[in-house]
């Protein structure tokens, strides 16, 4: 569970990069862009079998929006999509079998098990929606009436700003290893057989965690940009 | 157990309270899984997507706990 961490210096600050998340983060993009650019070539209006496959992912997060946000949605899809995309393609990388390429610290495992991918993603998720949220009220955004109730909810909401991204970093990222640690501890068990169950529920759960990150990610924009009740 | 690290004690109580109360969440939204499909069975697809994604929101709370246990086992 060690990463392959390499230091350097710049300008006097001495930076670390996790190199084992940055290859398999590539790798994971990589899949995606390629996945996406042949998806997207010779589009019809009769759609073939890629096109509508597609179509259906899109229309997935068209009725989660809807259903989640009912006005002014469509411009969040970017973001959100993108997010579910890669923090699936990431999760399920996690059960390919790229730990037998050896290198020098750590394994090539799936890139969510790194925290800092996490908390990166959180961060943007929360400068987002605050930025949702600003161009639609404005500096009204951040108040609220001048009242007993109004101080205290604006003391609420600025604990949240901490404790959102906190949340949603720390919730995948232990899923994610706790199930790598799960696998490894029942390969130490028995190493033929007792880890397949575990390994099909991570299948699960790499689908439940990058819904659970993409619904919490259209909660909060659309607690900060939707319509008032 | 002459040299039992403080640090252990606490990583194998903070797993076991964490994992108390996921486990309480997770039966509780079972309970109400269980209650839905059983008066309306017509919704029991739709209620499963919703009880997933409640129960990997309860699970998260154990999960959580066992990142504090990792933090206190790595000491």
């Amino acid at each position: 569970m060690e990463h392959w961490i390499y230091t350097t210096t710049i300008f006097g600050h001495t930076l670390s990069f996790n190199l084992d998340t940055i290859f398999t983060m590539w790798f994971a993009m990589i899949c995606l862009i390629v996945f996406a650019l042949i998806a997207t070539r010779h589009l019809s209006i009769v759609p073939g079998k890629l096109q509508a496959f597609c179509e259906k992912i899109m229309e997935f997060f068209s009725e989660i929006m809807d259903t989640m946000m009912p006005v002014q949605n469509r411009q969040h899809i970017p973001l959100v999509a993108s997010l579910f995309l890669f923090i699936l393609f990431a999760n399920l990388m996690g059960q390919l079998p790229l730990r037998i390429i050896h290198i020098k610290q750590g394994e090539l495992a799936s890139p969510t098990n790194d925290i800092n991918l996490t908390a990166a993603m959180a961060i943007i998720v929360l400068i987002y929606y605050i930025g949702a949220g600003i161009m639609k009220k404005g500096p009204k955004f951040f108040l609220h009436e001048f009242s007993f109730i109004g101080i205290v909810m604006a003391l609420v909401e600025l604990l949240e700003m901490i404790t959102r991204p906190l949340s949603l970093a720390i919730r995948l990222f232990a899923n994610i290893f706790a199930g790598e640690i799960l696998v490894s501890i029942l390969l130490g068990a028995s190493a033929y057989f007792l880890p397949l169950p575990i390994m099909l529920f991570e299948i699960l759960v790499a689908f439940i965690q990058a819904t659970v990150f993409m619904m919490l990610t259209v909660a909060y924009i659309s607690s900060a940009a939707g319509e008032e009740h | 157990m002459e040299n039992l690290n403080l640090a252990q004690l606490g990583a194998g109580l903070a797993i076991g309270f964490g994992a108390t109360g996921a486990g309480l969440g997770i039966g509780i939204a079972t309970k109400g899984l269980m209650d839905a499909i059983s008066r309306q069975p017509e919704v029991a697809g739709k209620a499963m997507g919703f009880f997933l994604l409640g129960a990997a929101l309860a699970e998260a709370c154990a999960l959580y706990a066992f990142v504090i246990a990792f933090m206190l086992l790595g000491k």
